[in-house]
């Protein structure tokens, strides 16, 4: 039979955890939430008070205030690259640049979800850093993975440049932004374009592609500023006059049409998001709404123990994370060191792949049990399987990672877990459908490629605040370098007490720095992530991605649950 | 804010577009034919450029030199004042498609409300009265002589492509009706290229009056009050003047709220003015609709003190409007004079010739001139003497009057009409100091029929 039946999940909180547990799990966790708090408001702040009472003063709204014009009142906007070049000066001054000074957002405008890349008129005029030009094209590829319209906000004076030589030349630099406007405009992604200040060359060229573009009577666009122009003081010309709406709007028709102000400009733009069609989520949907899990998502924070050894029921993480709390296993009884199956988020179907962090028993006898948050073969063989399924099947694809690795030892060498991994690689490599990455946990070696991690294209990365992403825990990594003192139990063998103390002292520097490495806020500086989001956070996150998922259609295959072939996976292993 | 527009019209309308582009501290470019090239409100131009030869077809309607000429002086928008291109939808849509902004409304709004029958279909949909008549085009006699015999006599036939008064015709009754439909629908095809016809009920002792209405480019819609425009002959206005003493705040304010709302809901942007015939039971019909900005705007702006043009400006440059409905008010009595060069007792034959001299009590309170041409207050030889181009509609200007009451505008009226002196050309300004004595006039309960009773001398 061909039906999808989905069926309850997770228990209530204080039948999963005892009261002193939960609380004390919860409490480690506000602490890593409120330091995350913290440092997006210290983003969000951009330069500061002063810089915002210049833009104040000039009659234009913040970067911030546009986008809270633009958004509906009743949704709230999802960021990404927040934490881009945190923890990162810029020459002699030491100068920020937060946010690396550009916002990149999700925001529901008109009902439907767009892609908002906003110049941070409080940082440097807006103009581009390192790793700007790199945050804008990482939005601008969702936004043609998944068909989503983009928002500019354009306020940019260009390369902030000083910095030049890192964002001028590269594959990666200024230039691939305007790439990607025509690859989006190529695939038929609508682009709509607010200049809403002083745009110079980068700044300039940025909306020309956009298929609509407003300016405001403030804003200009000009290859080149006045100052560089021969002759221009004794002409008396500005920026304003050779660049402005005058000659872009009427004389060159570089620009569409013109208006008064900031939000004029916002207004107009909500408008023409809504001449777009609507949203085909509705029609996915099926006979589903949207239903929130039974159990609140707030409360994954109390699953996770403080310490990161400790395993917990991942089922209980999905199970606030999914619609109703409802799933359907596929294949529970094989490969049980990995969970995967299909449930609804926000009304629409989803595959859900996560890591089992218990033991469990191993295929040949059951009186072995293997740790949990490890691949051995069954486990790949079945989601290598699950994943060619739904990209089969056109389903959006949710990969919660918590793993150590790949299994090691003979066993693993001999079965050719080299080769099921490989398999495995290659199918997330080719996959078409959309793939969503959550680094619960840990995020190790091969285990963290094998699950979709960042190169294999998923088509948002996300890290939770206890993420651990690196080639290998610290402590492996210690017992690796300082194996020769070890014994086959991995304890320290010395000859006398300091001897220990310096062996004992060097693991723990060797770990420390891992821990520093794995840190989320180091990967999301230098984008190995896509954000940094609280674990509450997650549902919000996927209800969006999922959603732009669906928003689309006519670009990528999304069958009838009937015709899945994860049906069949059933009839051949019952 | 547009850095330049240019002015597609001349006469008094031109310098009035110029005077308000120039206080906007826009730069302005008018057109002129070789026949305007002595105008004196050329000088208030910052550059101007010459069209053709005075026949209007060869240069004010010539689309192609009015376009040449703003792309060539770079112009960001165009003003088209009345008459000549303003309700010309394919000039419009042109100016759009070289990104000139055309200071009115959408093309599609000037085809729709341009087409009379299209208009009263729409509006009434929008929930507007019309006047009884035809749903539509009626195809033959036949059908034009059975509405007519619903609605009853005596009924126009009326050219959809008409309007301004032209392409009328009235019937008394069916044998009337079978003689004049061919010529009609003939006269209508040579004069508007459209020889369509529509039946209405031709009202009796009617008064038109006319909303003022605002909208701009975010769907907001106000309206700026009524004009009386009654004092007409052959369906040309001579004499307007707002409030209308016919009307009273209640029906104003419903009548503004429905046009201003039927009209944001249509889409419509910019200046507009809705036509309602009144009848003498009291109702308010649909008539026609003008997509431009009128001749007797200034009764408005004294009575509102909203400057209409500078408004049809922003709402150009998609500024939303900076007065809501209830911050207008209507504080005093307005009335407007066109002083034409007519003779009004050789049947408004047109009077051509040279002004040798234009005296007007220019400095005078609640008294507002609008000409192209120089007068002066003191009648000495200050105002050059000015050929009066026999290519083109014969306004002078417009004598506008303002105090806290009717009774006290009409008194203005008639001193500042006895201080006024255009010499050389014979004009329309003895009328109207006649009308200013008319007991009928005096009484404000007059209607369309008030002039020819006048000039019958009954």
């Amino acid at each position: 039979m061909a039906k999808v039946i989905l069926e309850p999940i997770g228990e209530p909180i204080d039948a999963v955890l005892d009261a002193a547990s939960a609380r004390q799990n919860a409490s480690a966790m506000t602490a890593l939430n409120a330091a995350l708090t913290e440092k997006r408001a210290a983003v969000r702040a951009g330069w500061g008070k002063e810089y915002v009472a210049r833009v104040h003063e000039k009659g234009r709204l913040t970067t911030w205030e546009r986008i809270d014009r633009l958004r509906d009142p009743d949704a709230h906007v999802l960021p990404v690259g927040t934490l881009v070049n945190h923890g990162v000066t810029f020459g002699e001054k030491e100068q920020t640049s937060p946010g690396a000074g550009v916002v990149t957002a999700f925001a529901r405008v008109g009902g439907r979800w767009v892609i908002v890349i906003a110049n941070d008129n409080t940082v440097a005029s807006g103009s581009w850093w390192p790793r700007t030009p790199e945050k804008i094209q990482r939005a601008q590829e969702i936004a043609l993975r998944l068909r989503v319209p983009v928002v500019y906000l354009v306020d940019c004076s260009g390369l902030f440049l000083p910095e030049q030589s890192h964002t001028f030349p590269g594959r990666t630099g200024a230039g691939a932004i305007f790439k990607m406007n025509a690859r989006l405009s190529d695939a038929g992604v609508p682009q709509i374009a607010g200049v809403l200040g002083d745009c110079i060359a980068g700044g300039g060229y940025m909306p020309i592609i956009s298929d609509v573009v407003y300016m405001t009577e403030q804003a200009y666009m000009v290859i080149a500023g006045a100052a560089l122009v021969k002759g221009g003081k004794a002409q008396k010309i500005t920026s304003l006059t050779i660049g402005g709406p005058d000659v872009h709007v009427h004389l060159s028709a570089c620009a569409d049409h013109r208006v008064p102000d900031d939000d004029a400009c916002v207004d107009a733009i909500r408008a023409e998001v809504g001449k777009l069609p609507g949203s085909a989520a509705p029609y996915y949907r099926r006979d589903a709404a949207p239903e929130p899990p039974r159990f609140a998502p707030s409360e994954i924070d109390a699953i996770f123990p403080a310490d990161h050894r400790m395993p917990y029921d991942v089922r209980q993480v999905i199970a606030r994370l999914v619609d109703a709390s409802l799933f359907w296993e596929i294949l529970p009884g094989t490969g049980r060191e990995m969970i995967c199956g299909v449930a609804r988020i926000g009304g629409l179907y989803a595959g859900i792949i996560a890591n089992n962090q218990h033991l469990t028993p191993h295929p040949d006898s059951d009186g072995i049990k293997r740790p949990g948050g490890i691949l051995y073969r069954e486990g790949i063989a079945k989601i290598s399987t699950f994943s060619r399924a739904c990209n089969d099947d056109g389903l959006p694809i949710v990969w919660l990672q918590d793993i150590s690795g790949f299994d090691i030892g003979a066993e693993a060498e001999k079965l050719g877990l080299l080769g099921y991994g490989s398999s495995l690689i290659y199918t997330n490599s080719t996959n078409q459908t959309p793939m969503i990455t959550v680094l619960l946990r840990k995020a190790s070696g091969a285990g963290y490629y094998a699950l979709a991690g960042l190169p294999y294209e998923p088509v948002l990365q996300l890290s939770s605040p206890i993420a651990r992403l690196a080639v290998m825990e610290g402590r492996t990594l210690a017992i690796g370098a300082f194996r020769t003192k070890l014994d086959d139990q991995f304890n320290i063998v010395a000859s006398s007490k300091k001897e220990e103390e310096t062996i004992r002292k060097g693991m723990e520097d060797v770990e420390k720095r891992i821990a520093a490495d794995m840190d989320p806020v180091r990967a999301a500086s230098r984008m190995d992530t896509d954000e940094v989001i609280t674990m509450p956070e997650i549902r919000d996150y996927l209800l969006a991605a999922i959603e732009m998922s669906y928003q689309a259609y006519g670009f990528r295959r999304v069958k009838n649950p009937r015709i899945w072939s994860l049906h069949d996976l059933r009839v051949l292993a019952p | 804010m547009f850095r330049r527009v240019l002015v597609a019209n001349r006469g008094e309308i031109a310098a009035r577009i110029l005077r308000a582009c120039r206080e906007m501290g826009i730069e302005t470019v008018a057109v002129h034919s070789t026949a305007d090239e002595g105008s004196p409100h050329l000088t208030l131009a910052d550059r101007r450029i010459c069209l053709g030869p005075p026949q209007a077809a060869r240069s004010y309607l010539d689309m192609d030199a009015v376009l040449q000429a703003a792309e060539q002086t770079e112009c960001q928008a165009v003003h088209p004042g009345y008459g000549f291109l303003a309700e010309n939808a394919l000039f419009a849509a042109r100016c759009a498609s070289q990104s000139l902004t055309f200071i009115g409304p959408p093309p599609r709004l000037i085809r729709t409300m341009g087409d009379k029958v299209e208009a009263r279909r729409t509006m009434r949909r929008a929930g507007v009265e019309t006047i009884p008549g035809s749903d539509g085009l009626v195809a033959d006699v036949g059908e034009a002589a059975r509405i007519a015999d619903k609605v009853g006599y005596p009924v126009f036939l009326k050219a959809t492509a008409g309007g301004g008064g032209k392409g009328m015709r009235q019937c008394e009754d069916e044998g009337a009706l079978k003689r004049n439909f061919p010529l009609a629908s003939g006269e209508a095809a040579s004069a508007f290229g459209n020889p369509d016809l529509y039946v209405e009920k031709a009202i009796v002792g009617g008064r038109h009056i006319e909303f003022q209405i605002l909208a701009d480019a975010w769907g907001n819609a106000v309206h700026l009050g009524e004009r009386e425009c009654s004092v007409q002959r052959h369906h040309q206005k001579l004499i307007e003047e707002s409030p209308s003493p016919a009307m009273d705040p209640a029906t104003r304010r419903a009548i503004g709220a429905s046009t201003a709302a039927a009209l944001a809901g249509l889409g419509y942007v910019n200046a507009g003015t809705v036509e309602f015939l009144r009848e003498p039971s009291g109702n308010l019909y649909f008539m026609e609709m003008n997509t431009r900005l009128q001749v007797e705007h200034p009764v408005t702006e004294e009575v509102t003190g909203i400057d209409i043009v500078k408004e049809q400006i922003r709402i150009a440059a998609n500024e939303r409007l900076s007065i809501a409905q209830d911050q207008i008010q209507i504080k005093g009595h307005a009335l407007e004079f066109r002083l034409n060069a007519e003779d009004p007792d050789a049947g408004f034959r047109p009077s051509p010739g040279t002004i040798t001299r234009f005296t007007a009590p220019v400095a005078a309170r609640g008294v507002r001139l609008e000409t192209h041409l120089n007068a002066t207050a003191d009648g000495a030889a200050g105002s050059a003497p000015y050929d009066v181009p026999p290519w083109y509609d014969s306004l002078i200007a417009k004598m506008i009057v303002s105090a806290p009451d009717r009774a006290g505008a009409i008194a203005a009226a008639v001193r500042a009409l006895e201080a006024t002196r255009i010499e050389g050309i014979k004009t329309t300004l003895p009328l109207h100091l006649r009308v200013l004595k008319d007991p009928t006039f005096l009484s404000g309960a007059y209607d369309v029929t008030i002039l020819s009773s006048i000039m019958q001398g009954v």
